[in-house]
């Protein structure tokens, strides 16, 4: 396959992951478009381990809460009008998504990766380069902030 | 303590998935500018490695061409071009199988998957070997042969196979030699009609080296013919006949070395020139020319002195020819013909050439909107019979392969068993962004979300070189 084929394919899906973890649009965009770019570099030797998308969604993961990111998240978040449609169809989640916007990179990545990527915390400690114990204490501190009762799961978590 | 569960987190995060605004600028095109951008600056860096680049993309899917000589008494190329062609100034597009009638009416190519498509030639093979090693095609050798290496680790050769798809058995060619050297990769592999030749290097290393072996078809023991150092180890493609092996560089030119070993020696009249599959030379070489959208306009036979020009329609893009058709892109459509220019037809929504393979052009099948409709990842269209065959599919993400032979292989492969797990649901279709000001839509349209699972058992191969020449 070849790596037009590629983004042409899996680019619309590697989009939508970008906006869960970066909140807008813009953001998803630059995010998306850099993870392709390394992508793009690293293609002949991602191509054979035969799991380009895995290695974009974890590029982009890293990205999102690198220092990069953050400053350049910072210039960008005063400019992100967007939100209607978006809006209009989370229907009564829609404040939850909107204080999911507000959480920190870091502790939305965490969140992002546990409840839309469906990793465990051993796999999201191991993706984002920090201790289990750390996705923990991040994961627990953003659905404190968010209000969300973390039940049974959280010590069932591997 | 809370008031929400994450049961509504996840129902949030997959819905502003779901409902992400369209982003602003297509990516494919987004991400094609700022590769071409980036690619000029690096241009002058990327030729330095670029001999090798071909060894670690083995996978990789090169646009151009040619024949797999040396098979079994199978041959792939169909008689010569009648020379006396049409001038193309004013001509119309002309009837051809599965073409069309003229650029007004563009006829519907029908394509099908290629398991349907020619039976005789798609077969399955095991992605690994019993002890584990995993198998990489290289190419057909016969209709029911295929050259498969068998790789101990990533891209590490371990020995080189020769898979019966008959009776579904494999029996090994030869031990991949140890060169003791380390980083060493071996490169694309050759098959000529007495040997199997192959290239090796040390492509993460700065040294400029590269080592040339030959085994014989019959199998046996490897034998190294010789090394080259310099601009002479920046090998693009080989080529094996019974006396001599031949190899093409970066930047383009054409040597040759004694199977004995001794001196190489440039051809004369090789400044520029490109082998594709012995005896021919082209004047592309592999990912150069605006990332492959120059025209081929030159092929030269090496060993008669023979040139052909390649009459490219007004307009084309990217043509790449094999010894008898060639392939290219005019607006919206492939374009098939002959290198003078006769025979010529349209594929009205086929595109982004991937490579000629004899009478065959690996390309993509136009996209359709219809939610059931068979959409190949790639497909391959015979120019002598007209038939399109699909390779793999294209919903759910697949991928595929092509073989690693330094001619076009005549093995492409998918792993039909890795499937995407697809999400999809209804959505009225005026809830979703679209361009201001634009009409609002009516009716309900699909979306989807997925991920790649399974695979790893079997790898689905097409087999050219099997494919009947008649319908």
């Amino acid at each position: 396959m070849e790596f037009t084929d590629f983004v042409a394919a899996r680019g619309r899906a590697l989009y939508r992951y970008g906006y869960v973890l970066t909140g807008n649009a813009e953001d998803a965009a630059d995010l998306t478009q850099e993870a392709l770019m390394r992508l793009g570099d690293a293609w002949p030797r991602v191509r054979k381990r035969e799991d380009p998308e895995g290695y974009v969604r974890t590029t982009m993961a890293r990205l999102h809460i690198s220092v990069w990111r953050r400053l350049h998240r910072e210039r960008l978040v005063a400019t992100v009008p967007e939100a209607a449609y978006t809006d209009d169809r989370l229907g009564d989640d829609v404040g939850l998504w909107n204080e999911l916007k507000r959480l920190p990179p870091k502790q939305r990545a965490v969140l992002v990766l546990r409840y839309y990527e469906d990793l465990s915390d051993q796999e999201i400690a191991d993706l984002l380069g920090v201790s289990r114990g750390t996705v923990r204490s991040q994961a627990a501190r953003a659905l404190d902030k968010l209000r969300i009762r973390a039940a049974a799961l959280e010590g069932e978590r591997v | 303590m809370g008031d929400r569960d994450e049961e509504a987190l996840v129902r949030t995060l997959t819905g502003a998935a779901r409902s992400a605004p369209e982003p602003v600028e297509d990516l494919v095109v987004t991400i094609g500018r700022r590769r071409r951008r980036r690619r000029r600056v690096r241009a002058q860096s990327v030729l330095a490695v670029a001999g090798m680049v071909a060894v670690v993309g083995g996978m990789a899917v090169v646009r151009d061409t040619l024949p797999n000589r040396g098979g079994e008494g199978v041959s792939m190329t169909q008689a010569a071009p009648s020379g006396d062609a049409a001038e193309e100034t004013g001509q119309p597009f002309q009837n051809g199988p599965g073409g069309v009638g003229g650029t007004e009416k563009p006829a519907r190519i029908d394509v099908r998957p290629a398991e349907e498509v020619w039976p005789a030639a798609v077969s399955t093979i095991p992605v690994r070997a019993a002890d584990g090693y995993r198998y990489r095609p290289v190419t057909g050798l016969s209709a029911t042969k295929l050259l498969l290496s068998a790789e101990s680790s990533f891209e590490k050769a371990g020995r080189l196979e020769v898979y019966d798809t008959a009776d579904r058995s494999s029996t090994v060619l030869t031990t991949m030699p140890d060169t003791g050297v380390k980083g060493y990769f071996a490169g694309r592999f050759e098959v000529g009609s007495d040997y199997v030749a192959w290239w090796g290097g040390t492509p993460n290393d700065p040294d400029e080296w590269a080592d040339f072996w030959v085994v014989p078809r019959s199998g046996g023991v490897a034998r190294r013919v010789g090394e080259v150092t310099g601009d002479l180890s920046k090998v693009t493609r080989l080529a094996v006949t019974s006396d001599f092996l031949l190899w093409s560089v970066s930047g383009g030119g054409v040597y040759r070395m004694p199977l004995g070993g001794g001196t190489p020696e440039r051809l004369g009249g090789t400044d520029g020139l490109h082998l594709l599959s012995w005896p021919l030379a082209v004047d592309v070489g592999d990912g150069e020319g605006d990332g492959g959208r120059r025209n081929q306009t030159r092929m030269v036979d090496l060993e008669t002195g023979r040139t052909t020009e390649v009459s490219v329609p007004e307009g084309g893009d990217g043509f790449r020819c094999g010894p008898v058709w060639c392939f290219g892109q005019r607006g919206d459509a492939m374009v098939v013909q002959r290198p003078d220019g006769s025979d010529r037809r349209l594929l009205p929504g086929f595109g982004a050439g991937r490579g000629v393979v004899d009478r065959f052009g690996v390309m993509r099948a136009p996209f359709s909107e219809e939610p059931d409709a068979y959409v190949p990842l790639l497909t391959v269209y015979d120019a002598a019979t007209g038939l399109a065959a699909g390779i793999s599919r294209s919903r759910g993400g697949g991928s595929y392969g092509m073989g690693i032979s330094s001619s076009p292989s005549s093995i492409i492969y998918w792993d039909a068993g890795k499937r995407s797990v697809e999400e999809c649901e209804k959505v009225d279709a005026r809830r979703l962004p679209r361009p201001s000001g634009a009409a609002v839509p009516t009716g309900e349209v699909t979306e989807c979300t997925g991920r790649e699972v399974g695979g790893g058992k079997e790898f689905t191969v097409v087999n050219l070189l099997a494919v009947p020449s008649t319908k």
